[in-house]
């Protein structure tokens, strides 16, 4: 099972939250983490996510990418790091 | 222009769906939506009273795929909108253009558990491309332009649009103005053009697998001119057909669990597959990892999320299909690998000489293919009926063919004919379903009375479950659990209780007779056909199987 850090940049949009986690949910990826904040000033979300999973970071980037409110979505951790399962 | 005027959210609702084109809407009222079917009362839109809100879902579907206009239904809160989320779920797996309004309880109310209140917008999330939940009554009028734009926008799909209560009751200031649709958000990667084109040259056994996408991109022109300009082999995804013209040479039909033996002999074989708005279904895979085994991929699609989702491609192509088909549109030596498809399309052409006495499906739907007039609707059902007619008929349009692909909804046949044949009122709209499907929205034929609707219903009857019998013949030692209909109503009386002229038949020589009297009948019509339960689909290619080792009729 690999590990990866999530960066989402969202508008602050009712559900987004919720959108995003069943989306990790769905396509197969544990999360073991969230931090999640508003900039209320310009309304965008900024969503740190740790996730799990055997199957492709990818898989998931272009999924939440696909949200109509998200406004980017990157693998902030270069890559891979192996975790206990 | 601009046009102010004073209004209630209800009539703002149906002054929006005017702006965006929309004629006509399914749905059923309910407490929570009484003031928007209060402001219908008073609107042009013409509304389509369905029995069950999974019907007024299906048919917004059919309407939409018959029309390539958007869907729109209507439900109340509760469980009004909780029956929606099937055909939602339908159309987000066939990405089917789709609005859906429910009624909400009143905002004050929300979060009490109050009467019929759920929380539709929660459910929404996996069953919607998007979804809103409008508790401004300043945000309604800008909430229902998105939802048409993201309707319609990329790959397309269902939005749900939530309201409460008191929010279609409230007083706003309806702007009316001009609106834009979306920008596509996600910036599609430049199209591997240089590299799908060196395969395309490089390739001596290619093969072109077509999916629903190109249909929704309105694109068959451009497939139909790129397969004449390459001579492409080139097969077909359920929801594809219809997008191949099926009488051209190099066609050879569906591929995938019930695909013709040439197709999918072909596809194994290939060494490239030009894969079109299409996204490597498990029904179409088979095993997956010995799918194509030798093949390398060019993948078209609007959805970026589809590239390298089941198989790695070598060649993505994103973007609009009409722009991106011409672009690769090159001649191909191929004529040797040409030659040996069509050997093996005529070698495993399809056989209709059924030595048995019984009514032969197949035959029937062959038959009911040839006589129907030109630009006619089939709907389906699920099950062995929805394949024998992907096998066995012939679509010149993917919008001339509507079943539920991705979801396989049984029930879900008849409302969408409703749905078709409200969209395409001159066009015959045919329904092809079994004696199990037909029964999960039979109360819709309550709909074609109310608004004389000139439905044509095939009824295969086998008095089974018949696909789930042939799985359970095959692969499950024949314990034939719960798929026994012999219980089923008499069906020719209970047409006839909605006032639709019914006939049964249950002998070969009387297909031809029953088919024409059916087809030149000025109204709704019933045929039931009974079949021999233990009729299989044949190919069958069982699961986790590779498409080539497949089963076949002894």
């Amino acid at each position: 099972m690999n590990h990866y850090e999530l960066l989402i940049v969202a508008d602050d949009k009712q559900v987004v939250l919720e959108r995003i986690l069943q989306v990790a949910r769905y396509r197969g990826f544990l999360i073991s983490g969230i931090n999640a904040q508003v900039n209320t000033g310009n309304n965008i979300g900024t969503i740190k996510l740790s996730v799990r999973s055997d199957r492709s970071i990818d898989l998931l980037v272009d999924q939440i990418n696909k949200l109509i409110d998200i406004k980017s979505v990157k693998v902030d951790n270069n890559g891979v790091m192996p975790v206990c399962a | 222009m601009a046009n102010e005027q004073t209004l209630t959210g209800g009539s703002l609702l149906f002054q929006v769906l005017q702006q965006h084109g929309v004629q006509h809407v399914f749905g059923y009222p309910g407490g929570a939506i009484m003031p928007i079917y209060d402001a219908l009362y008073d609107s042009d839109v013409e509304h389509f009273l369905c029995r069950h809100e999974q019907g007024a879902a299906f048919s917004a579907v059919g309407y939409a795929r018959a029309s390539g206009k958007v869907g729109v239904c209507l439900a109340t809160s509760g469980p009004g909108a909780t029956n929606l989320i099937t055909g939602l779920a339908d159309a987000l797996a066939d990405s089917i253009p789709v609005v859906a309004i429910t009624g909400q309880v009143a905002t004050a109310a929300m979060g009490s558990d109050a009467f019929q209140e759920v929380d539709i917008f929660g459910l929404s999330l996996a069953c919607t491309k998007h979804s809103f939940q409008v508790t401004d009554i300043n945000e309604l009028e800008k909430v229902l332009h998105k939802a048409f734009a993201i309707a319609l926008e990329g790959r397309q799909g269902p939005v749900l649009v939530d309201i409460p209560k008191d929010i279609q009751l409230a007083q706003v200031n309806g702007v009316m103005g001009d609106f834009s649709s979306l920008k596509n958000k996600v910036k599609l990667p430049p199209a591997n053009v240089g590299s799908a084109i060196a395969l395309l040259s490089q390739a001596k056994k290619p093969v072109l697998y077509v999916g629903g996408g190109v249909g929704m991109a309105n694109a068959i022109d451009e497939l139909r001119a790129f397969i004449d300009i390459t001579g492409l082999p080139s097969v077909s995804t359920l929801k594809g057909l219809g997008a191949i013209d099926p009488d051209h040479c190099s066609y050879l039909g569906m591929l995938g669990m019930h695909g013709t033996k040439a197709a999918n002999i072909a596809v194994q074989e290939c060494d490239l597959l030009v894969a079109v708005g299409a996204r490597f279904d498990d029904r179409v895979t088979g095993k997956l990892n010995e799918f194509a085994p030798n093949a390398k991929v060019i993948h078209f699609d609007i959805d970026t999320a589809e590239i390298n989702k089941r198989r790695k491609v070598d060649a993505a192509i994103l973007g609009d299909l009409k722009v991106n088909l011409p672009a690769l549109a090159i001649p191909l030596s191929i004529e040797k690998w040409r030659e040996e498809c069509q050997q093996m399309k005529k070698d495993f052409a399809w056989r209709y000489d059924h030595p048995h006495e019984t009514i032969f499906a197949p035959a029937v739907l062959k038959e009911l293919s040839d006589k129907m007039p030109h630009n006619t609707v089939v709907t389906t059902d699920v099950g062995q009926h929805q394949m024998w007619s992907a096998q066995h008929m012939q679509f010149d349009d993917p919008s001339n063919f509507l079943t539920s692909g991705g979801m396989g909804t049984m029930g879900f046949g008849l409302p969408a004919a409703i749905g078709a044949q409200v969209s395409r009122p001159t066009d015959c709209v045919i329904t092809v379903s079994g004696d199990g499907s037909f029964m999960m929205n039979v109360q819709e034929l309550s709909t074609i009375k109310r608004f004389q609707l000139p439905v044509k219903i095939v009824l295969i009857d086998n008095a089974k479950l018949g696909m789930v019998r042939q799985w359970q013949d095959l692969f499950f030692n024949g314990r034939l659990s719960e798929t026994d209909l012999s219980d089923n109503p008499d069906f020719v009386m209970l047409a006839t209780a909605f006032d639709i002229k019914a006939k049964q038949i249950t002998k070969k020589c009387e297909v031809s007779a029953a088919i024409e009297e059916m087809l030149t009948h000025d109204g709704a019509y019933l045929l039931q056909v009974k079949i021999d339960a233990q009729d299989n689909v044949w190919p069958l290619v069982p699961p986790e199987t590779a498409n080539d080792k497949m089963m076949e009729s002894t």
